[in-house]
């Protein structure tokens, strides 16, 4: 049995877990109490999680007030630039997750390559929100314009402030796994960019479906 | 060789992502073809709450995660679907329970 017939459960933190076919089952209460990255990004995580639902909450309670407002809204905003934005976050979070899969093989020179191509994407997001921006200030679509566009703005700048945070950690790990920080038995700050990043994507998923095309 | 598994390969990681884009041009085409279709909440909540399955499951590999975890990305994924579905259904209700 060679190891490609293995299957690698844990990684990441250098306490994988090892799992042959054929042999019995593992004991499932251990398999699944992986923490992807380290606890600390998981924290910073549920923090963001209740940050969002408060503000789709209050999304929700104003849409149930003004839901005139919010219907016709959503029709001045530029689907392209939200279509743009979905396109880029989803692709970046599909090479960074690339990206720890290479480490997790040892291969950290496509690793690498996978980070800076999901740097390059991630980097299209602030920019493609930026002529967004000045595409509704150029059309008369401001904070103070409606109630729709008060929850628009606050929901997509905090989002965008995350986004920063994202970049920032992206350049960070791209650096370390230049350095030789990371490889296939240590490679926990990667996963938790990852899973940080891919949070930020399904956020923007969500803000999208609320903002762009629902109502 | 090094192995090359892991809780989740590459092509599935792949094909997470096909299936998200397509995802996102079935609610775009849905929200202009039936704009203001009843059942249109009904819809677009059924695809955030497929969508946020699909990275939670394929992205952060959360079915081999920390029960914590999985519960945490199981309670935010659903809680949108969750208040599209409240508003479509009572939303002069849910305007009347939260007025000061």
């Amino acid at each position: 049995m060679g190891l490609n017939d293995t299957l690698a459960l844990g990684a990441g933190t250098g306490h994988g877990l090892l799992l042959h076919p054929g042999l019995p089952a593992p004991d499932t209460s251990s398999a699944h109490r992986r923490i992807p990255g380290n606890k600390g990004i998981w924290v910073g995580i549920t923090c963001v999680f209740v940050e969002f639902a408060v503000l789709f909450t209050v999304y929700f309670i104003a849409r149930a007030h003004f839901p005139e407002a919010f219907e016709a809204g959503h029709t001045q905003l530029s689907l392209m630039a939200g279509t743009a934005i979905t396109m880029l976050l989803l692709t970046s979070s599909l090479f960074i997750a690339l990206s720890v899969n290479a480490i997790r093989s040892g291969d950290r020179r496509t690793s690498i390559a996978w980070l800076i191509g999901g740097l390059m994407l991630a980097l299209g997001y602030p920019l493609v929100k930026y002529l967004e921006f000045r595409w509704n200030l150029a059309h008369g679509i401001r904070g103070d314009s409606g109630i729709f566009f008060t929850v628009y703005y606050y929901l997509t700048l905090t989002h965008l402030a995350h986004g920063f945070w994202g970049i920032l950690g992206i350049l960070w790990v791209l650096t370390r796994n230049i350095v030789g920080a990371y490889d296939a038995s240590e490679y926990s700050g990667l996963e938790a960019l990852a899973s940080y990043w891919h949070v930020t994507d399904m956020i923007w998923l969500i803000i999208f479906s609320l903002c762009y095309v629902l109502v | 060789m090094r192995d090359r598994s892991g809780p989740t390969n590459g092509i599935s990681i792949v094909g997470a992502w096909l299936v998200l884009v397509l995802l996102l041009l079935a609610s775009i085409g849905a929200g202009q073809l039936f704009h203001g279709a009843p059942w249109l909440p009904f819809a677009i909540a059924a695809i955030v709450w497929v969508k946020g399955t699909l990275i939670a499951r394929y992205f952060i590999e959360a079915n081999h995660a920390h029960p914590f975890i999985q519960w945490a990305l199981r309670v935010f994924i659903a809680f949108v679907p969750a208040f599209l579905l409240l508003t479509a259904w009572l939303g002069e209700r849910l305007a009347r329970w939260t007025t000061l």
